[in-house]
C-alpha cells in the first residue's frame, strides 16, 4: 500500500512537472550596432516589450564594426548564426549597397529586401547657424542678419576676448569639412546662391539641371568664405577634425566657440548641459551682398532599418519581429519611449513644437540621450507623420527637439518649395568638395580665372 | 481562536500603521528642526557647513540662474550646483513626485508663483519653505511677496513689433480683436505658462474695467453670450487672432522676424533687445497692458543640502548689502527688485505701467472654470490649424 502510494506520488510529480513546463520561446539572433545612447540592451524596455509582444526570445549580438559593408562581408562569408541585422546610429547602409548581397538577404514582399526606418527626423531645414549669445551681449553686438554683419561679429569675437580668460583662444566660427551640416562654408554659400550639397549643388525645381557650383555667385560666395578663413575667423580648414572634436570644443567649459552650424543641436551639444545650450541662440539665414538668402532643405527619406539574412532558419519569426517593430505602437515606443511614463497622447490642450495640432506630449525627452527605453533610432520603425509633427514641448529648456524645432520653423520661409531635385552624383560631389576645401583654405585661388577654369573643367568630367 | 487571531492582527496592523504615521511626522519635524530655517547664520558659517554637503540641486524656470550658479561656484570653491531647467508646471509636478516617492532630488526651487498652482500645491502643502534671513528681510520693499519668498518681480505684458511700428499702434485692448490682426498676435499657451495664466486669470477678475474699455472703444455695451462674462467674451474674440506658442521665446522670435504684430510675454525678455530682437513694450493701454508676476525661491522640504541651499539663496538675493553678484543676472530690463536697496534693472517704474494684479486665492477658486475655458480655446485653435 505504501509502495503504491509512492508510485502514485512519483507519477503525480512527473505529471505536474510536465504541466508546469511552458514551451520554450523561439530564440531569434539579432545583430545591432553598439550605441553610446543605450544603457543595457538586455534590460532595455523596448527589447523586453518586443519579446513580450512577439513571444520571441531575442538574443542580441552587438556589432562593433563601424562600416556596415565590412560587417556584412564578414557575416556572409562566415557561418555566424544571425537572423536579423538592425541598422542605425552611425552604422548605416544604402539600398544600392545591399544589392550585391541580394542572394544572402531574404526578400521582403515583391522586391524590397529590407525594412524601412521612417520617423527619426522630419524633412525641412537641414542646417542651422548657432551663435554665442553670451559673447554677443558681452561685446554689445546684435545677432547678424547679413554676411557682412557676421564678418564684423566674428572679428569682434576674435579680438574682444569674450570668454574673458586673457588668451586669444576664441574660435569665432567653428566647423568641420567631413559633414555638410557642420560646415559653415555650406551655410554661407546659401547667402550667395542656392547651395544644396546633398544634391551635388544643383538647383531645385526649375533650376534642377543648373549646376549652381559653376555660377559666378557661387564663386563670390567662396571668395567671401575664403576671406573669413584668411582672417582667422573661420576654423574649418582642419580636415582631420571629427564631429566628436567639434563637440568637445563647443561643450568646453572654457567657452571657446562663437558660432557653429548643425542639423540638430543634439548632434553637437552633449545632453544634460543646459548651461552650454543656453549659451547659443539660432541666427536666421543670412543675406548676402546681393540680398540672396536661402536655407538648406534636407529630405529625411526612410533609410534601411533592418534585413533578414537569407540563411536564417527562422524567417517567419524574424518577419514577425520586424513587422511588429514597424507597427504604430512599437514605432511610438521606438521614438518616444514608454507610454504613460515618457510620453502620452495629447488631449489637444498643448501646442505642437511644429505649430500643428498636438498629438504627443513628451514627459521625458529621451532622443539622443543615454537611456534604456528604446534603441535611439536603431532598427526599423514607421512613426506616422501626424505624431512626428504633433509632438509637444515637455517644458525642459534643454529638450533638443524643442530647441531644434523652433529654429527649424524660423528657417522654413527661406526653404525652397520641395519639388524636383537633381539626383546626387557622388563622384561629382566628391570632386567639388575637394575643390571647395582648397578654395576656402587658399590652397587654390578662387580669384584666379585660370584656377576657376581648371575647377570648372574638373567638374565637367563627371556630368 | 480564529476570532482572537483576527482581532490581534487588526490591533497589530493599527499599531504598525500608527507607528508609521508618527514616524513620518517625526521625520518631517526632524527635518524642519535640523534645517533651522529661522537661524541667523553668517555666509561663512553656512559655507563651512555646506562644504560637508553634496551637490546642490536647483529646479529653476529661469535660464539666467546659470550665471548665478557660475559665480556662486567661483565665490565658494568646493561647492557645486546642478540646475534642472524646467517650465513651471513640470517643476511643480516634479517636486510633488519627489515628495510622494521620498526622493531627495531637489534642494531649491525657483518658480513663477502667481498662477495659484505654486501656492496651492507646494507652499500650502509644506513641500517648499521660504528662507529669508533677517539681514536681507530688513531691506524688502513694503507689500512685496506675501509669503516672503519672492525675490524678483516681472510683468506679463503686451509687446508690439518695434521693427514694424514706430510706436504702439493701439490704444485700447479691444483693438486686438480686429480682423486685421488675424494670426498676428502670439501668446504662450496659458495652460503651460504660469505667467500667462496669471495675466489671463487677473483679466478675468477685471470684468468691469474691460466692459468700460469696450464702451470707450466701440461706443456700445459689450454683449457676452449666455453664461459668459465680459472677460471671456474678450478672450474668445481675441483668441481667433492668436497663435499659441510653447514659450515666451517663440513670441519674441515671432515679433522679431515679422510674423507677429503683437505678443504677450514676460517683461524680462526685454533684455533680448540687446541682441537685436524687436520688442516694443506697451506701457500704457486702456484698460491695462500687463500683470505683475513674481518669482519665488524656496527650499524644498527634505532637502539634503540645506546649508548650501541657504547660502545659495542668500547669494541670489545679493547678500546682506544687496551688492553680491548673485542677483546681477536678474538686474536687467523688464525686472524689478524686491529690495529697496537694490536698483531695478527696469528703466520704467512699475507705477508708470497700466498694471493689474492677480488675486491668487480668487484664481484658485475659479480654477476649474478657467481651465475649462482655456482648454476649449486651445482645442479650437488646434482645429483651426
Amino acid at each position: 500500500m505504501r509502495k503504491a502510494g509512492l508510485v502514485l506520488l512519483v507519477w503525480m510529480l512527473i505529471f505536474a512537472g510536465g504541466c508546469g513546463t511552458t514551451p520554450r520561446p523561439s530564440v531569434l539572433h539579432v545583430a545591432m550596432p553598439v550605441s553610446d545612447k543605450i544603457q543595457d540592451v538586455d534590460s532595455n524596455y523596448y527589447i523586453n516589450w518586443l519579446e513580450e509582444k512577439t513571444g520571441l526570445e531575442l538574443e542580441i549580438t552587438m556589432i562593433r564594426q563601424r562600416s556596415s559593408g565590412e560587417y556584412l562581408e564578414a557575416l556572409f562569408s562566415s557561418d555566424a548564426d544571425i537572423d536579423v541585422v538592425l541598422f542605425g546610429d552611425s552604422f548605416t547602409v544604402q539600398e544600392e549597397e545591399l544589392e550585391k548581397y541580394a542572394e544572402q538577404i531574404c526578400p521582403v514582399g515583391d522586391a524590397l529586401c529590407y525594412y524601412n526606418n521612417a520617423g527619426s527626423r522630419l524633412s525641412g531645414a537641414g542646417q542651422i547657424l548657432w551663435i554665442n549669445s553670451g559673447w554677443l551681449k558681452k561685446l554689445g553686438l546684435t545677432i547678424p542678419s547679413t554676411t557682412e554683419e557676421l564678418r564684423e561679429v566674428l572679428r569682434a569675437f576674435r579680438d574682444g576676448d569674450p570668454n574673458g580668460n586673457g588668451l586669444a583662444d576664441e574660435i569665432p566660427l567653428a566647423g568641420i569639412r567631413g559633414s555638410y551640416a557642420s560646415s559653415p562654408t555650406e551655410f554661407l554659400l546659401n547667402s550667395f546662391v542656392y547651395n544644396d550639397p546633398y544634391h551635388s549643388r544643383y538647383g531645385v525645381n526649375g533650376e534642377a539641371e543648373t549646376l549652381m557650383a559653376e555660377t559666378e555667385a557661387f564663386r563670390e560666395g567662396l571668395a567671401f568664405v575664403h576671406g573669413l578663413y584668411a582672417e582667422g575667423l573661420l576654423d574649418e580648414g582642419c580636415s582631420a577634425r571629427s564631429q566628436r572634436q567639434l563637440c568637445e570644443l563647443v561643450n568646453s567649459p572654457v567657452d571657446l566657440v562663437g558660432a557653429f552650424t548643425t542639423a540638430s543641436v543634439s548632434d553637437v551639444i552633449y545632453p544634460g548641459n543646459p548651461e552650454i545650450l543656453a549659451r547659443y541662440v539660432y541666427a536666421p539665414p543670412l543675406r548676402g551682398s546681393e540680398g540672396v538668402c536661402n536655407a538648406l532643405y534636407t529630405e529625411n527619406r526612410p533609410r534601411v532599418g533592418a534585413i533578414i539574412t537569407g540563411r536564417s532558419p527562422r524567417k517567419e519569426e524574424a518577419a514577425l519581429l520586424l513587422d511588429t517593430m514597424c507597427g504604430e505602437e512599437a514605432s511610438l515606443i521606438a521614438r518616444y519611449g514608454e507610454r504613460g511614463v515618457d510620453w502620452d497622447y495629447s488631449d489637444g490642450t498643448d501646442v505642437s513644437v511644429y505649430e500643428g495640432p498636438s498629438t504627443i506630449v513628451t514627459k521625458n525627452y529621451l532622443w539622443n540621450t543615454l537611456q534604456n527605453k528604446h534603441l535611439n533610432g536603431i532598427g526599423p520603425m514607421d512613426v506616422p507623420l501626424r505624431y512626428r509633427e504633433g509632438v509637444t514641448w515637455n517644458g525642459v529648456n534643454s529638450d533638443t527637439e524643442y530647441v531644434d524645432g523652433h529654429a527649424r520653423m524660423a528657417y522654413e520661409k527661406y526653404l525652397p518649395e520641395p519639388g524636383r531635385f537633381h539626383e546626387e552624383n557622388a563622384v561629382l560631389s566628391a570632386c567639388m568638395d575637394e575643390w571647395i576645401g582648397d578654395f576656402v583654405s587658399g590652397r587654390k585661388d578662387v580669384g584666379s580665372d585660370a584656377e576657376w577654369e581648371e575647377y570648372l573643367k574638373s567638374l565637367q568630367q563627371f556630368y | 481562536m480564529g476570532r482572537i487571531f483576527k482581532k490581534l492582527t487588526a490591533v497589530l496592523l493599527t499599531l504598525l500603521l500608527c507607528t508609521g504615521c508618527t514616524k513620518e511626522a517625526a521625520n518631517m519635524d526632524r527635518w524642519l528642526e535640523t534645517a533651522a530655517l529661522d537661524a541667523q547664520e553668517s555666509p561663512q558659517e553656512l559655507y563651512e557647513k555646506a562644504l560637508k554637503e553634496d551637490v546642490l540641486i536647483v529646479y529653476t524656470v529661469s535660464t539666467r540662474l546659470a550665471q548665478t550658479k557660475e559665480s556662486f561656484e567661483a565665490a565658494y570653491p568646493g561647492l557645486t550646483v546642478e540646475l534642472r531647467d524646467v517650465r513651471s508646471p513640470s517643476l511643480i509636478e516634479a517636486v510633488e513626485q519627489n515628495h510622494e516617492k521620498g526622493n531627495r532630488d531637489c534642494d531649491v526651487v525657483l518658480c513663477n508663483d502667481n498662477s495659484g498652482e505654486f501656492k496651492q500645491r507646494l507652499t500650502d502643502k509644506g513641500l517648499v519653505y521660504p528662507y529669508l534671513p533677517e539681514d536681507i528681510a530688513a531691506h524688502r520693499k513694503e507689500g512685496v511677496g506675501g509669503d516672503g519668498a519672492s525675490f524678483l518681480l516681472e510683468t506679463e505684458m503686451l509687446f508690439y513689433n518695434s521693427g514694424k511700428f514706430d510706436s504702439c499702434p493701439i490704444r485700447n485692448l479691444w483693438e486686438l480683436t480686429e480682423e486685421k490682426y488675424r494670426g498676428r498676435i502670439y501668446m504662450p499657451n496659458p495652460l503651460n505658462s504660469f505667467s500667462t495664466y496669471a495675466f489671463c486669470g487677473a483679466s478675468m477678475q477685471k470684468e468691469t474695467e474691460l466692459a468700460e474699455a469696450y464702451r470707450r472703444y466701440s461706443g456700445k455695451e459689450a454683449v457676452p453670450a449666455e453664461g459668459e462674462n465680459v472677460a471671456e467674451l474678450f478672450w474668445r474674440k481675441v483668441a481667433a487672432n492668436i497663435v499659441f506658442t510653447n514659450s515666451s521665446d517663440e513670441v519674441v522670435e515671432a515679433l522679431s522676424n515679422g510674423e507677429a504684430d503683437f505678443g504677450l510675454c514676460v517683461s524680462s525678455k526685454l533684455r533680448l533687445c540687446e541682441l537685436g530682437y524687436t520688442l516694443g513694450p506697451v506701457w500704457e493701454l486702456d484698460p491695462f497692458s500687463a500683470c505683475v508676476t513674481s518669482y519665488s525661491v524656496m527650499i524644498a522640504r527634505d532637502s539634503a543640502n540645506v546649508n548650501t541651499a541657504k547660502l545659495f539663496i542668500r547669494y541670489l538675493y545679493g547678500e546682506a548689502d544687496g551688492k553680491g553678484e548673485g542677483f546681477l543676472p536678474f538686474r536687467s530690463e523688464g525686472c524689478w527688485s524686491v529690495r529697496e536697496d537694490v536698483e531695478d534693472g527696469a528703466s520704467v517704474p512699475l507705477s508708470d505701467i497700466d498694471l493689474i494684479y492677480v488675486d491668487q486665492d480668487a484664481l484658485i477658486q475659479s480654477k476649474e472654470r478657467m481651465n475649462g475655458f482655456w482648454s476649449g480655446i486651445i482645442r479650437e485653435s488646434g482645429r483651426r490649424e
